[in-house]
């Protein structure tokens, strides 16, 4: 027995029904003008053809309890699952009070934290990636509600879909996946997308999902399929797929024109099958409402959107100055150890084990912390690396597990996991090794997003660990380090120890902080000796703290990683060679970087040699070398030079590697050419 | 031979067309159209011999003026009522769903205790799947006008002399 139809609907729901559609379709239908106006809405995907769908999606909604990922097409969604008319325009006209984002994020991103609606990006569907790590989130608490997550057939095509489906029905998550279909991505028609009509049908095989089809354009036949996937997903915690069938009236956007791919018979079929005229038409037909009571709703939403227009039109604009608030929240400051340096004696520790066990201490201290990634748990097998080697077993499959090979869904739960509570915080091994990092970039990117797309209302706090660099003749894909790439970035903090304690301290203030910090491992180091050091159980480092590690007067080499341990070398063997006295100084932290530091090292020793392991064009330490040259040109006695990578992939072979990575004899040149500058 | 109510969509061009030459083979003068965007209960329960027309829209969907009568058509009471169907699909774009249309209508109203007249022979059709098919025949006349419109005039004129109307 289907639960909505016509016939017996309760008269009051069937009005609801009409005026959410109704007012929904009348800012739809307003939307353009706001443009026309220069008020704002300069991207707007009308709904139009999704009526029912949207409707249903929004009604089964449990506010309170479910969670919602819509996309940039759910005007209606957004509406019918408790967004008001004036929050719907805050959005549209970006004023600073839209709930969305302060007006950060583009139009017709509706979100709402206060009602689980969430803040989604304009990369299609990446969504899918967070629905799925929330309802891990959900699982993982015993916490009842599923994830709603919506976006176009088109979209489907896109790798992490499938990603996050497969990683659905494996961990049996309950997710809903809402896939509305009105034929085309833009101007692409669905033929080109792919081969089921259905898309949907490609995930037939699937274990565990459940798909439902439904008309799209009726509003019973969207309520009854929505409902049955609710019910389904959350009494058997597994996941589900809606497809809705639905037409797209309108452009795909405001700066899609259509009728140069559609012709005048499909749009007029398109038209006809309009779901909001299909309803009202059904509601008189069935006798359901009078002619008299569908017009007083028309009248009542047109009364309505006025006052919700008044009102967003008067709210305030966002202001220039507040750019840069959020790109990262406030770090945790050490208390003890202030400049994350100590002065402990006794057993050394190597670096790999410095990282386990700080690992272990935070998960001891912290019941709310996770890790996942691959390879990380299974018996005696704690990641490729061992570092993660006992975590399982002292903390269990619910905090510590594998994750299959795909990268972007490894970094993309631990965005949607880290939404369900602010207290959570997530370790994830991104990759096995730095450079198999690449598939989850856009996850990366979608992370340094979040928390000033959504106007500081939530950040996620994940350690992204990463095993990088060379040195261990491992070729391409074992050999990169990836730091330079991603500073580019904003809204990651990234760390790079070279020693034990280091590791071990900023890895302890990463998990503490809120935020997101890449957490960079020269593996090279991870067993050898000069990277060992004495480890106080309770060490912390600081954000943007660099400790100088070897003091010096003539020369400063600024570095991090493995080279650091190359400079020190190279910085003996020239003081045992002539007396000459070089500052090393091992950054840390690359973001936020410590110019303190080096502008007081600089100052002293007036020559600057920058060192780092990533290629010389386009690494890291262009910037240090660019800020150096800028902000402190007067005190230098010498060009900054640089000694990195040469421009070439890592090759394999020895005398590749050797030839390609820096050495102690390209620091030696390069520093004693600064000496004799 | 009692008066035969043809039901469709005046409106529906391609369908109008075809319900015309229906019509012309029947003869003017032993059918009543019956528009189905004003169609209700009472207007199928007069009717002893029916014929219907229907598309398929969006993949296997009925045209929204059939769907809205789906809960109305659910209550009616069609018992011993001949009903014949034809329906117009496009195999060559659709061939997933081709003429779908027909099946979901021969379902209710057969559910609805009508019993359907004029099935056909796919041959002749290329296509996937259709839910007009039962067993092997369609459960109707089956129009292609997009890919086989020279074919349209015979097939109406072989389907007209097999209804089994009281
Ligand atoms: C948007 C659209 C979707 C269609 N979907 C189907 C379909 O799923 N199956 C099918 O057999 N024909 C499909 N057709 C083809 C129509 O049924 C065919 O063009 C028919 O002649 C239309 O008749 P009408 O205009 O009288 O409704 C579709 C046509 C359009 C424009
Ligand atoms: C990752 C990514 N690639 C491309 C785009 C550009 N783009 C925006 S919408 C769209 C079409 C999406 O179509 P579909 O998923 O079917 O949803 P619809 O817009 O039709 O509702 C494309 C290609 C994008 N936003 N994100």
């Amino acid at each position: 027995m289907k639960k909505y139809d016509i016939k017996t609907t309760d008269k009051e729901t069937l009005k609801k029904w009409y005026h959410l559609m109704s007012l929904g379709r009348a800012i739809d239908d307003k939307a353009p003008s706001y443009l026309l106006q220069s008020l704002g809405w300069s991207f707007h995907a009308p709904y139009a053809g999704h009526d029912a769908i949207q409707l249903a999606v929004g009604q089964t909604f449990k506010q309170g309890e479910d969670h919602l990922f819509p996309y940039y097409r759910d005007l209606l969604t957004a509406l019918s699952a408790g967004m008001t008319a004036e929050e719907i325009i805050l959005n549209g006209i970006s004023k600073a009070t839209d709930p969305t984002s302060g007006g950060r994020h583009m139009s017709n991103h509706f979100a709402k934290k206060e009602l689980n609606i969430h803040n989604v990006s304009s990369a299609t569907a990446t969504q899918a990636l967070h629905a799925a790590g929330l309802a891990r989130g959900l699982v993982s608490y015993k916490k009842p509600g599923v994830v709603f997550c919506s976006f176009g057939e088109a979209s489907t095509s896109e790798g992490y879909v499938y990603e996050a489906i497969n990683g659905a029905s494996t961990e049996r998550l309950p997710v809903i996946f809402i896939i509305q279909d009105n034929g085309y991505g833009i101007s692409v028609p669905k033929h080109e997308q792919t081969a089921n009509r259905r898309v949907a049908d490609n995930f037939i095989g699937f274990k565990n999902l459940k798909i439902f089809y439904c008309n799209g354009k009726d509003v019973f036949d969207s309520m009854n399929a929505v409902a049955a996937a609710r019910e389904y997903s959350a009494t058997t915690g597994n996941p589900s797929i809606v497809q809705a069938n639905c037409v797209r009236i309108g452009s795909h956007s405001n700066s899609d024109k259509q009728t140069l791919y559609r012709d005048e018979n499909e749009l007029a079929y398109v038209k006809a099958a309009d779901p909001l005229d299909k309803f009202r038409r059904m509601l008189i037909r069935y006798k359901r409402l009078t002619e008299e009571e569908v017009k007083q709703i028309e009248e009542e939403v047109k009364i309505e959107l006025k006052a919700a227009n008044r009102k967003a039109l008067a709210a305030p604009d966002p202001t220039p100055e507040s750019i840069f608030d959020f790109v990262l929240p406030d770090a945790y400051q050490p208390q003890k150890y202030v400049d994350g340096i100590h002065h402990l004696t006794g057993e050394k520790i190597t670096l790999v084990t410095a990282i386990n066990q700080t690992l272990k201490a935070e998960f001891r201290h912290n019941p709310d912390t996770f890790l996942w990634g691959q390879d990380v748990a299974n018996k005696e097998k704690g990641g490729v690396f061992n570092v993660t080697k006992g975590l399982q077993q002292e903390f269990g499959s619910l905090r510590v597990f594998n994750a299959p090979i795909a990268e972007d869904y490894i970094v993309g739960t631990a965005n949607g996991m880290s939404r369900l509570d602010p207290k959570i915080r997530i370790v994830i091994e991104g990759a096995e090794f730095a450079d198999y990092f690449w598939p989850a970039v856009e996850q990366y990117v979608e992370t340094t997003h979040e928390y000033w797309r959504n106007n500081g209302q939530f950040v996620p706090n994940i350690t992204l660990r990463l095993a990088s660099g060379g040195y261990i003749g491992g070729g391409l894909y074992h050999s990169q380090t990836i730091e330079g790439a991603l500073a580019t970035l904003p809204g990651a903090r990234i760390v790079y120890p070279s020693f034990a304690d280091d590791a071990a301290g900023l890895l302890r203030t990463s998990m503490r902080s809120e935020g997101f910090t890449l957490f960079l491992e020269p593996k090279a180091q991870y067993n050898s000796e000069p990277a060992s050091t004495v480890v106080p159980e309770d060490f912390e480092v600081p954000f943007g703290k660099a400790r100088i590690r070897r003091p010096g007067t003539d020369l400063s080499i600024i570095t991090y990683g493995n080279t650091t341990h190359l400079s020190l070398s190279v910085a003996e063997q020239i003081f045992r060679e002539t007396g000459e006295s070089i500052e090393v100084i091992d950054l840390r932290s690359l973001i936020p970087l410590d110019k303190e530091t080096l502008f007081e090292s600089v100052k002293k020793t007036g020559k600057v040699l920058v060192v780092h392991e990533d290629k010389v064009f386009g690494g890291f330490g262009g910037e240090i070398a660019a800020i150096i040259a800028s902000e402190l040109f007067q005190y230098l006695d010498a060009p900054v030079k640089r000694v990195g990578s040469t421009f070439t992939p890592v090759g394999f072979h020895k005398n590749l590697e050797q030839a390609i990575l820096p050495n102690e004899n390209r620091i030696y040149d390069a520093a004693k050419d600064l000496l004799n500058y | 031979m009692e008066k035969i109510g043809i039901f469709y969509s005046i409106d529906a061009v391609k369908t109008a067309t075809v319900a015309q030459e229906i019509i012309e083979a029947l003869g003017k003068d032993n059918v009543e159209i019956v528009s189905v965007e004003q169609a209700w209960k009472e207007d199928f329960e007069k009717y002893n011999n029916i014929i219907i027309g229907v598309s398929t829209w969006f993949d296997g969907e009925l045209p929204t003026y059939w769907d809205e009568l789906i809960p109305e058509l659910s209550d009616a009471n069609l018992k011993n009522k001949r009903i014949a169907i034809f329906g117009l699909g496009d195999q060559l774009n659709y061939p997933e769903n081709f003429a779908d249309g027909v099946g979901i209508l021969a379902e209710k109203l057969t559910g609805s205790g009508a019993k359907l007249t004029g099935f056909t022979s796919p041959e002749g059709y290329k296509f996937e799947y259709s839910k007009a098919l039962k067993g092997n025949q369609f459960q109707g006349l089956i129009i292609d006008v997009e890919n086989q419109n020279n074919q349209t005039k015979k097939r109406i004129k072989d389907w007209v002399k097999t209804l089994e109307f009281k």
